[in-house]
């Protein structure tokens, strides 16, 4: 455990980002949102659970796979991984525990995915503890904890006098060499108050379930907006497009990129003749919680819920999984 | 494929021939241009699937209907139906294209050698089928009788008519063919393929029954040959989805827990039967 004071954490943190991307909160008009920042002016050190989930950084919601430029009828393909070193810093744990439930598809999987196994080797997560739970976190109950270390490669804690720097990973020892260490004041805080928890059900107690009336009643007022997926930590389904850059007589620039997806919108199973398997609010809602809760520990392992309660806020008719869950766990 | 292959990057192809196959279908017979292409593709199997790219709008996934056996080319059928499928049906011969796979776990023919196949295809569902057809017929003495069921909504729009010569004439196959509704030229049969399936009725014994067509098709056709007698274990299909990857990663292809592109395409029904979600 090593100890610093506010001072001393933004001359690291100044340092980190001449050496490498540094990302963190930061206040975008009243919104926080981690954002890459120059260096620790823009950094916010005290702030709630933001917005939005740090999985675009590993993930993009837009991401270039190739370059392609064709000449006549000559096509050159070249592939783009960028290499660039990152720290997230200030993510929350939740926020490294969604990356790890990502991990188990992308990185666990084979093939493993080319690029965000690229990205996650060259990305250290340094997160902050939460004193507090927030509107809607239940990660207690999804196996995380406000203070939880597991996913992360330093946690930090915040205290009275400074902050409590507990590397978690060789990664972690490493990054922390240049961290100006002082003699520590008081001790790490704790959280003193828990949300409620919320029940988990296994995924086989989900199965008998699949054509119960639980899925119409959440489902019908869902406006398909997919809010819920783009806040997601764990949502990391992606469609594959092209974008042509730039058109000069003969050559042509195109980009192939991959772009973030959502089960909930309505031509999402739709296929090439017309059909849809799931044609109604409440099918694609029901699998947007079957995935989290059934089929992805069955098929990958994890829970595809991290408990962050992103979606619980961000939904505008207040679907909210905590309720879906709580009712899963009454028909069982 | 080895480790630092890049799966979503396509093999460089050309387009060698482009025909019309049926309104709307052509045939695109696609020529790979790279060593590591010519390599992955050299042992392709019956019901395996690609991703064909039309530079400029991106990429879909296409069943191959094509056999390494019959052509140096990869063939697909395609249906101008969207940006990508638009863009491939303004592609010129000698145009590049870009080549995925090939993907997908293909038909069992080692479980259906020795056995009478029959085989029902609906529309351009047809098209996945070709290559289970033309492989029986290049190994003949391996599979017991071959009885082909064609069917379509309407004539033009049944695929591969040139071949139909071939498939009525060889040893030990009978060949069928139905549209739904005729036209001024149709002279031969109409009436749906389940009708036509009814009617020839074929014996379910030491028989394997393999259809591709739209999700109605399939759905219909399942139960008029569990109606004749054969048994989840005897039917096959292969099921599609507007994938992204092929390679279980992008979600797309979910059939509940169920990836259509890893775990499928081709699926036994009794496997279907144990979807938690259909694909109806």
């Amino acid at each position: 455990m090593r100890f610093t004071t506010l001072d001393g954490l933004r001359r690291w943190l100044d340092k980190l980002a001449e050496e490498v991307d540094l990302v963190a909160p930061t206040d975008v008009d009243g919104h926080v949102l981690y954002r890459p920042v120059q260096s620790a002016d823009a950094i916010l050190f005290d702030y709630e659970r933001p917005e939005l989930s740090a999985k675009d950084f590993l993930f993009p919601a837009t991401e270039v796979l190739l370059r392609i430029e064709q000449k006549g009828k000559d096509v050159a393909i070249e592939e783009v991984l960028p290499d660039r070193k990152q720290v997230l810093f200030g993510i929350r744990p939740c926020d490294a525990h969604g990356l790890a439930v990502i991990d188990a598809l992308f990185l666990e999987q084979d093939p493993p995915d080319r690029y965000y196994r690229h990205h996650r080797e060259r990305t250290v997560l340094v997160g902050m503890a939460c004193l507090q739970m927030w509107e809607g976190c239940f990660c207690t109950s999804m196996g995380g904890g406000p203070m939880d270390t597991t996913h992360l490669d330093v946690l930090i804690r915040p205290s009275e006098g400074g902050y409590f720097l507990q590397p978690v990973t060789p990664k972690g020892v490493a990054i922390l060499e240049g961290l100006p260490v002082e003699e520590p004041k008081g001790e790490p805080p704790s959280v003193k108050e828990y949300n409620e928890p919320v029940p988990v059900v296994p995924p086989e107690k989900w199965r008998p379930l699949f054509n119960d009336r639980i899925w119409m009643r959440h489902g019908e007022r869902c406006l398909s907006c997919r809010i819920c997926t783009y806040v997601c930590p764990t949502c990391r389904c992606f469609d594959v497009t092209d974008r042509v850059v730039d058109v000069q007589p003969g050559l042509t620039r195109i980009e192939r990129i991959r772009v973030w997806d959502a089960c909930t919108s309505p031509n999402y199973r739709r296929v090439a003749g017309g059909h849809n398997p799931r044609p109604t609010k409440p099918d694609r809602l029901r699998n947007r919680f079957y995935c989290k809760f059934c089929y992805y520990p069955e098929d990958f392992g994890p829970l595809g819920c991290v408990g962050c309660g992103r979606c619980i806020v961000a939904c505008p008719v207040d679907v909210d999984i905590t309720e879906v869950m709580q009712d899963v766990a009454k028909q069982t | 494929m080895s480790p630092d292959t890049n799966p979503m990057r396509p093999y460089l192809g050309r387009l060698a021939g482009v025909k019309d196959l049926a309104t709307g279908i052509k045939l695109f017979q696609i020529e790979l241009l790279e060593d590591e292409g010519k390599a992955a593709f050299a042992d392709y199997k019956p019901g395996q699937f690609a991703f064909v790219s039309a530079f400029g709008a991106g990429e879909a996934p296409f069943g191959i209907t094509s056999t390494p056996a019959r052509t140096p080319y990869l063939e697909f059928a395609v249906n101008a139906l969207g940006h990508v499928t638009f863009t491939l049906h303004a592609l010129d011969e000698g145009d590049p294209v870009g080549v995925r796979g090939p993907l997908g776990n293909g038909f069992p023919m080692d479980r259906i050698k020795g056995h009478n196949v029959i085989i029902l295809g609906g529309g351009i569902g047809g098209a996945p089928l070709r290559p289970v057809i033309q492989t029986i017929l290049d190994h003949r003495e391996e599979y017991g009788h071959l009885t082909i069921l064609w069917a379509a909504r309407s004539p033009d729009l049944l695929v591969f008519r040139e071949e139909f010569d071939e498939w009525r004439t060889a040893w030990a196959t009978d060949f069928h063919v139905t549209v739904d509704r005729g036209d001024e030229t149709w002279t031969g049969r109409v009436g749906l393929i389940t009708q036509l399936l009814e009617e020839i009725s074929p014996s379910p014994e030491n028989a394997i029954a393999i259809t591709c067509g739209p999700p109605i098709m399939i759905h219909f056709v399942f139960l008029t040959l569990k109606k004749l007698g054969f048994a989840p274990e005897q039917m096959l299909t292969t099921l599609e989805a507007r994938m992204h990857c092929g390679i279980g990663k992008c979600g797309r292809c979910n059939l509940g827990e169920k990836f259509i592109c890893t775990d499928g395409p081709v699926f036994w029904q009794y496997e279907i039967a144990e979807f938690l979600e259909g694909f109806l």
